[in-house]
């Protein structure tokens, strides 16, 4: 019947029960490929809330408002967590501190004014090969430099062996995010007469300014949980916070340290200890994820 | 244009072929009208003119359809250049052809009435003027069709010699009418038909300069030769 | 006499007609231009003159190079290596393609406006601001006024008076045309480039620009490039064909729709391009 109609469209002429065998057969894998889908959800939803449950159980028993006022004493005498938590959030603030400006900068000049040079694709190369990097080889590099030569852990070590890891992240994301920004954008500051580096400052940080930020956040959740690059450089510290000279707690490296102990009230500080971590994570995660959004 | 490559749109091309096919028909028709109007005068051919009286109400509703079709063009299809002319040129030379068609049929009419009378005078100045206007008439509508402007420019500077026929005539048939008053009738109805000829020639100019605008893009340099003198005649009674 | 009108002027949030002397001195003229991208000729000895306080329509097929001239006009190219132009671009007899000239004081003398609108992420009265700011020091009340005077030649200013303080990206795209033309003049330059600028607009808001184009020109030098022909005609006073990296034709608007000279132009504009 439609042959005659559409006679000029080459090929045979339509055929009902191919076309239904056909349709019938997709449908039945998009079936199966949907539900394959749902599994693997389930599975990976599963695991999550397990380990947030897990977590929570374990965790929420040991929150006492000592947890938060107390440095940790020797096992038995009911000490806090309080040197960890500070010297966390002071080595996170300081690693983030040091670590987003040179990112920033690197991210800007592999985006603005890098292209096409030898030296940004070196640059780049480096820095994305430091993103994936293990961390602990990180910890190792700043023991070698920094640790050995000094002569003992510190605090300085610490943050620098996150502010390394903080770098690479920063640059991907602000060279991915400037490059977002139509060059339409960028020739209509730069036509109304404005220098490079006003139009970069004011128009493009502007643009990307949701990008940025969220890339910073992503780097601070990452390097406020990273243990492995502690244990070469600020060690820890299970009595004091100890200082930027010396070695300095954290709560990573507290986690790793009291969960393996001997001590029923040291688990159970360290476990405390993990749900504050996954909660702050989690938390800078959401954050980051709205501070995307804001922009869409 | 006409060697011009196709229009991208191709249903825009067939509408400039449609309107071209339109001017050539009715082209046709006014010509055919003409020369059956020449006929019923210098033969008497009362059959002649009523075909061209008949005639007429087809021309008129071929013109308004060109109109329809010159604003359905301008409205939809925004024409430019060459095309731009065309179109406009079209409207233009419709409403020519659509006179001309008009003086034609006012000749037959006249010569229905003529043929009631005795024929007073020789119809040599006439039937020359008639030769005259079909000729060019013949040329302008084959200039149309053909996009020549040299023949254009020939028509537009030939309109001078039927002018000067025309001031013959008018000055002939006034003598008649002095000489004895029953010519009065029919030499009032020849002049009238030698008039309307002669604005049949002026038309065939304006189309001239239309299809010279059309084609070439430019207006006609100078003024027309016009040789219609008869506005200012005056003729005496012989002493 | 003189000094009450420079007061007026004054006044005008620094908004100052330009003097007498300086009527008929900003036409553009091109000479013998060359341009590449790499080794490809993008514009081969163009030769075009863009008369003063009139509009200058470009034409042609994509890739053409009637862009690639605008963007020579405001050495915007210079953003990119390996593009390249030769000739003489002379504007106050200076030839505006040296290497020698100061970018951000031409891009100041010659403005553009782009195809899409692209507003700063900022609020529309930085929007105006900005690029004032970069040439100017004026007071908080100076600019107030010049923030107002270019909005209103925008033809934007009833529409927005009322929220100059809030986002640019809320205006419509029409909307926000009209502030980028306004965020161009309010810098004061002498020629406005405008590189397609309602391709990417409604038909209402395409014929707002349009009008303000025509407003415009009793105080700038426009070119304007344009994929519609209809608009070139609506606006132009003086239409320039190109083709392949050519000019091919220039002259009067009226006399480019009606009776061009050159085959290809004729072909062109009666859309029987192959």
């Amino acid at each position: 019947m439609s042959a005659t109609t559409y006679s000029s469209i080459p090929g045979a002429a339509k055929n009902e029960t191919v076309a239904q065998r056909l349709s019938n057969r997709r449908r039945r894998s998009d079936t199966i490929v949907k539900y394959l889908c749902i599994l693997a959800t389930l599975i990976g939803l599963v695991m999550l809330a397990s380990i947030l449950f897990t977590l929570l159980v374990k965790g929420v028993g040991g929150l006492s408002l000592s947890v938060f006022t107390t440095m940790t004493k020797p096992p038995g005498s009911g000490g806090g967590l309080l040197n960890a938590i500070l010297g966390t959030l002071i080595q996170t603030v300081i690693g983030t501190a040091v670590g987003t400006p040179i990112g920033l900068m690197v991210g800007t000049y592999l985006a603005e004014y890098g292209q096409g040079s030898k030296i940004a694709d070196i640059v780049r190369f480096v820095s994305d090969i430091l993103l994936s990097a293990p961390s602990i080889l990180i910890g190792l590099f700043v023991y070698q430099f920094l640790v050995e030569p000094v002569g003992g852990f510190s605090g300085i070590a610490g943050s620098l062996a996150l502010a390394i890891i903080v770098i690479p992240i920063v640059v991907r994301t602000t060279e991915d995010m400037l490059h977002l920004i139509p060059a339409t954008l960028r020739e209509a500051a730069i036509g109304l007469g404005a220098p490079k580096w006003k139009m970069i400052t004011l128009i493009c940080y502007r643009s990307a300014k949701e990008g940025i930020v969220t890339g910073v956040l992503l780097a601070i959740a990452r390097i406020a949980g990273e243990t492995a690059p502690l244990l070469f450089t600020s060690l820890g510290n299970s009595s004091a916070l100890g200082g930027m000279g010396s070695p300095m707690a954290s709560l990573p490296v507290a986690i790793y340290q009291y969960a393996g102990s001997a001590f029923e009230d040291w688990v159970q500080l360290a476990w405390v200890g993990a749900l504050l971590i996954t909660v702050g994570v989690l938390t800078i995660n959401i954050l980051a994820r709205f501070a995307l959004r804001g922009k869409r | 244009m006409s060697d011009a490559p196709e229009h991208l749109v191709k249903s825009y091309d067939t509408e400039l072929k449609r309107l071209r096919a339109m001017m050539a028909d009715m082209g046709g028709m006014v010509e055919n009208q003409v020369s059956l109007a020449t006929q019923a005068i210098i033969h008497r051919d009362n059959d002649a003119a009523m075909k061209v009286v008949e005639e007429d109400p087809r021309v008129d509703a071929l013109e308004r359809e060109v109109e329809q079709n010159v604003v359905r063009m301008l409205a939809l299809r925004q024409p430019m250049a060459a095309d731009l002319r065309f179109i406009v040129a079209s409207l233009k030379m419709t409403g020519d052809l659509e006179r001309i068609g008009d003086y034609a049929t006012n000749v037959a009419k006249r010569s229905i009435v003529l043929s009631q009378f005795p024929m007073p005078i020789p119809f040599a100045g006439l039937a020359h003027m008639c030769q005259l206007v079909q000729a060019q008439l013949k040329n302008i509508i084959d200039a149309v069709g053909t996009d020549d402007t040299d023949k254009a420019i020939e028509v537009w500077r030939s309109d001078a010699t039927v002018d000067a026929v025309y001031n013959g005539i008018f000055r002939e048939l006034i003598t008649y009418m002095m000489e004895d008053p029953r010519n009065i009738t029919p030499c009032t109805h020849l002049l009238f038909i030698a008039k309307n000829l002669e604005r049949i020639g002026d038309h065939t100019t304006n189309i001239a300069e239309t299809v010279y605008y059309a084609v070439r893009g430019e207006v006609l340099p100078d003024v027309r030769p016009k040789g219609d003198t008869s506005a200012y005649a005056v003729v005496r009674p012989k002493e | 006499m003189s000094t009450t009108m420079n007061d007026q002027q004054g006044s005008h949030g620094g908004v100052q007609v330009r003097s007498a002397s300086a009527i008929g001195k900003s036409s553009i003229e091109i000479s013998e231009l060359d341009f590449y991208y790499g080794t490809h000729k993008a514009l081969k000895q163009i030769n075009l003159n863009l008369p003063d306080k009139q509009v200058t329509g470009m034409i042609g097929p994509s890739g053409c190079g009637k862009s690639t001239l605008l963007r020579v006009l405001n050495r915007m190219y210079d953003l990119y290596p390996g593009q390249k132009a030769v000739g003489k671009v002379m504007m106050d007899g200076q030839n505006i393609i040296d290497p020698g000239v100061d970018l951000n004081a031409l891009r100041a003398r010659i403005g553009m406006v782009f195809q899409k609108p692209t507003p700063f992420p900022m609020t529309l009265y930085d929007n105006i601001a900005f690029g004032v700011r970069l040439h100017e020091k004026l007071s908080k009340a100076e600019m107030d006024e010049r923030v107002e005077w270019s909005l209103t030649r925008a033809a934007l200013w009833g529409e927005v008076k009322d929220r100059l303080n809030t986002s640019a990206m809320g205006l419509s795209g029409g909307q926000q045309q009209r502030l980028c033309i306004a965020r161009t003049i309010a810098v004061r330059p002498e020629v406005i480039l405008l590189d397609e600028p309602t391709s990417a607009l409604d038909p209402i808001s395409t014929l707002k620009v349009e009008e303000l184009i025509d407003e415009l020109k009793h105080d700038f030098t426009i070119a304007i490039v344009t994929h519609n022909m209809q608009q070139a005609a609506r606006c132009a006073d003086q239409v320039a064909f190109f083709y392949i990296g050519e000019m091919v034709e220039v002259g009067p608007a009226e006399q480019i729709f009606t009776a061009p000279k050159e085959k290809r132009t004729q072909e062109y504009v009666t859309g029987r391009f192959g």
